[in-house]
């Protein structure tokens, strides 16, 4: 087990490096400076270069890639936080820290500032969006295998298809245009500030409804086909033919078993929901990660890519992890 | 010297012409305003209304109450070098030297009022004396030298460089020499006394080269006074001379201001004014408006322009404007070395089909030459009529019988120029101008865009048609994307600049526009309207062409 979790965790170091070197390569080959971008289209080229030359933008590839590394572990400092280049850089914390992400060059703030914030916002609606999800999947999957080929098991199934194919920025904009517009029962936007007559927390019913919306029916048909494989095993069939009652062979016997599937998919989602949640996040201007990384992204903001693309790995692997612990235990045939 | 001499002697001419009708109303009132008479006057000379006043007034306002406003918040610490985005929101702070209104007509803010020399090329600015900071320090004319200088230093960044460079600065040699062997060049004040502090509340620019338009260069959206104290950055618990205080600032989520009850213009109505940033999605702006969580989207784009009219409780606000767009092409290289190529590319388009299916008629048609008939020196000379049959006909007599194939680059984002594009592309495909779409992110466009063959780039309203020109097609001009190069028109736009006589500068407009519609590198087929929506509640608000916005006239109705 501890070489296991030792073995893990190098290989988790192992392919964050790996990642970000391959952001910062493919950042540098997007067009478009930063400088450029900072400066605003009316800026001259010669302001334009002033600036590329501060940020030390004409450096080498491989000397910004570890100096980035330098700064992050805490070695050097930010080249960018040097009151010498009036670019207004300066970050609470200190020079050097570890887990120093830099300086956003959009947003003219240390990274740190910005990130932890946005990292929680996104991590309470992924919560948020599990505690609805599960519960539902599993009871829609369940009661479908349990009356497999009946009305309700069609309806799920039908339900699940459109459901899961219905892409979250139309069915973003359809719940909207129903209970924002037409109804006024919710708020349109979820900025998590107090606007208007909506309180903060009632900002979460949309954003939460769009992502379940679109994962529950995902899983819940995996669910269903899990159970409807483990339902018609001998070993349930005995246990149906031995009298048992049937909460006891579902929740008993078939429930362990038929989990394993299921089990990925949600730790899957689980990861999606942390990272990948742009579209919701954005058509609801929720202030997460995800909606973070898209602007870092367009902007070239290198700094801020880099840490969100981190994290975003960092709680890959974590899941990652996670899954094989759970696999265990809910298989205990398997041994790591 | 009495303060009658101090008028310009142009005024009386102007006033002539006005009488025998030689020029309009709106021409005399944009001249003589420039001039510096003050706007009530030359109203009240040419005799119209200046329609500002709108019936809200009649009602009393009602004092109090929080205007909440979705808006992009960025960094805002160096105002000098914004962006549009951050201007428009801290303008309630921040203030400006002059104003031009929504009308066109340029009047004092900051300043009482200017004089301009008989010659053009002195332009004395006399400060308000009641206007003070937030401190309670008067402004005073260091502070606004300050300002300009710190903004006509090439080492800030600032876009007024670019404004001002011809009139106030000069290019040198700063004597460094760059990676390549080249030497490096700069920018400063073409002479040591071209900003010169007269008393404490004078300050005369000193200009090398006559310019009729230096207060509505004033009123540049980055041009903002600061308090040479705070040394350039703007913050909460930065001085400002302004009607509203920041009082938080949270960047990417929301920003509060309030009230200034000793605001030199009188305290605003609105107590609070709270901007929430929705990011760039229109969705997310939509559904706060529909939801009533922000009361003011101001910049409605056409795409949602319908489902926004469908909100019962919202005002949607329309300006018509010189707001454009335009493919322009760099004549360097070939096929565009041809001016009959380029030419082609203009007879090959229907500017009204392009208005309908490009902008849904929310406009007005274009002639090609980015001046506008709503500007007062559109010089008045018949448009290109569509003609693809002479446009095949003109690419077949530059060598190009089978046509030409090119790419134009464009910005993936706002929705209006890809329509505007793609129904361009279409019309130019059966005339035989093959031309590729590559829409690119728009920080990366603004990366290239004086270097791509063919490039749609867009302009925002400008009160004059040949400020445009300036920037635009004047040889070697920073914005002169297109590299276009012509000794007879940079001749003629030098006269045209010069002339104050209305005729005769739309008579050295017409030429202008001639030019460019025989040899001109672009193809311009619309100008457009802009849009912005406001809840009902919110009262006296007005829209201004450049979608600027102040806050301080309008009221809440509970």
């Amino acid at each position: 087990m501890l070489r296991f979790v030792v073995r893990r965790l190098g290989q988790t170091i192992v392919t964050l490096l790996a990642a970000s070197f391959l952001v910062f390569v493919l950042v540098e080959s997007s067009p478009g400076t930063v400088a450029r971008k900072m400066l605003g289209p009316f800026a001259s080229t010669e302001q334009v270069q002033m600036l590329y030359e501060s940020l030390h933008l004409d450096d080498p590839l491989m000397l910004r890639y570890v100096r980035w590394l330098g700064v992050l572990t805490g070695v050097v400092a930010d080249p960018l936080g040097d009151p010498a280049l009036k670019l207004g850089f300066r970050d609470q914390r200190g020079e050097r820290y570890f887990g120093n992400f830099g300086f956003s060059t959009q947003m003219k703030q240390p990274v740190s500032d910005v990130l932890w914030e946005r990292l929680g916002n996104s991590l309470l609606l992924a919560a948020l969006a599990v505690a609805v999800i599960i519960p539902l999947a599993l009871a829609m999957g369940m009661v479908a295998a349990i009356n497999e080929g009946s009305v309700v098991d069609r309806a799920v199934t039908v339900l699940g298809t459109v459901l899961a194919s219905v892409p979250e920025f139309a069915s973003g904009v359809i719940l909207v245009s129903i209970l924002v517009v037409t109804l006024g029962w919710l708020p349109g936007t979820s900025p998590l500030l107090p606007s208007g007559r909506w309180p903060v927390y009632i900002q979460f019913i949309l954003p939460v409804a769009v992502l379940a919306l679109f994962v529950t029916a995902y899983v819940a048909r995996f669910v269903r086909t899990a159970f409807v494989e483990v339902l018609a095993t001998p070993y349930i069939r005995t246990a149906i033919l031995k009298g048992l009652p049937p909460r006891s062979v579902i929740f008993g016997h078939a429930f362990r078993n038929a989990m394993i599937a299921p089990f990925t998919v949600i730790l899957l989602q689980v990861n999606w929901l942390l990272s990948g949640v742009v579209v919701t996040e954005v058509v609801f201007a929720y202030p997460g990660i995800g909606r973070l990384l898209l602007e870092a992204a367009l902007f070239g903001d290198i700094a801020v890519i880099e840490a969100a693309t981190l994290v975003a790995v960092f709680l890959a692997t974590l899941t990652q992890f996670i899954g094989d612990i759970g696999y265990m235990l809910l298989n205990p045939r398997i041994r790591l | 010297m009495s303060e009658r001499d101090k008028t310009h002697p142009y005024l009386k001419s102007l006033y002539a012409q006005l009488e025998s009708r030689r020029i309009g109303r709106r021409d005399f009132l944009r001249t003589a305003t420039l001039l510096g008479m003050s706007a009530g006057a030359a109203y009240s000379i040419a005799g119209i209304s200046p329609g500002l006043i709108s019936s809200a007034l009649a009602q009393t306002p009602r004092k109090g109450g929080t205007l909440r406003i979705a808006a992009r918040l960025g960094d805002i610490k160096d105002p000098h070098t914004y962006s549009w985005g951050q201007g428009a929101f801290i303008r309630q702070s921040l203030e400006y030297l002059t104003l031009t209104g929504i009308d066109n007509v340029t009047r004092p803010l900051l300043l009482e009022k200017w004089e301009a020399s008989p010659d053009l090329k002195t332009w004395t600015l006399r400060i308000r004396r009641d206007a003070k900071w937030h401190s309670g320090r008067p402004l005073i004319a260091d502070d606004v030298i300050w300002n300009l200088k710190r903004a006509l230093d090439p080492k800030t960044g600032s876009a007024t460089v670019g404004l001002m460079a011809g009139y106030l600065l000069e290019r040198y040699d700063t004597g460094e020499v760059d990676d390549k062997g080249k030497a490096k060049f700069s920018r400063r004040l073409w002479d040591a006394n071209a900003i010169e502090k007269v008393d404490d509340y004078t300050v005369r620019l000193n200009a090398k080269v006559p310019n009729l338009a230096v207060p509505e260069h004033l009123f540049h959206h980055q041009l903002f006074m600061l308090d040479p104290a705070d040394g350039g950055e703007f913050k909460v618990g930065a001085n400002f001379t302004g009607s509203y205080q920041l009082v938080s600032y949270e960047q990417g989520k929301r920003a509060v201001m309030q009230a200034r009850p000793s605001y030199w213009g009188g305290a605003p109505h609105v107590q609070t004014l709270e901007f929430l940033d929705l990011g760039d999605n229109a969705s997310a702006a939509m559904a706060a408006l529909a939801a009533g969580q922000i009361d003011a989207w101001r910049a409605v784009d056409n795409s949602s322009l319908d489902a926004v009219k469908t909100l019962k409780d919202v005002n949607v606000y329309e300006a018509q404007t010189a707001n454009t767009g335009a493919v322009r092409v760099r004549p360097e290289a070939k096929p565009f070395d041809d001016p009959r190529v380029r030419k082609a590319m203009r007879l090959a388009i229907d500017c009204k089909s392009v208005l309908d299916l490009g902008i849904a008629g929310l406009g007005s048609v274009g002639e090609h030459h980015l001046v506008s008939k709503s500007h007062p020196d559109y010089g008045p000379i018949p448009a290109l009529q569509y003609d693809p049959g002479a446009a095949k006909k003109l690419l077949a007599e530059a060598g190009y019988p089978n046509g030409i194939d090119s790419e134009v680059y464009l910005k993936s984002a706002p929705a209006w120029e890809s329509q505007v594009v793609q129904s361009m592309v279409e019309q130019w495909r059966e005339a035989g101008i093959r031309i590729k779409m590559n829409p690119v992110p728009s920080t990366q466009y603004w990366e290239v865009w004086k270097k791509v063959p063919v490039g749609f780039t867009d302009w925002n309203h400008r009160p004059l048609g040949i400020m445009l020109l300036g920037l635009c097609f004047r040889t070697g001009a920073s914005w002169n994307e297109s590299g276009y190069s012509n000794p007879q028109f940079d001749r003629l736009l030098i006269e045209a600049e010069g002339k104050l006589d209305i005729n005769e500068r739309k008579a050295a407009m017409g030429k202008l526009q001639t030019i460019l519609l025989e040899d001109g590198p672009i193809i311009q087929p619309v100008f457009r309207s802009i849009f912005s929506a406001y809840h009902k509640r919110v009262k006296n608000f007005t829209m201004h062409p450049t979608n600027y916005y102040w806050y301080k006239d309008v009221w809440l109705e509970t």
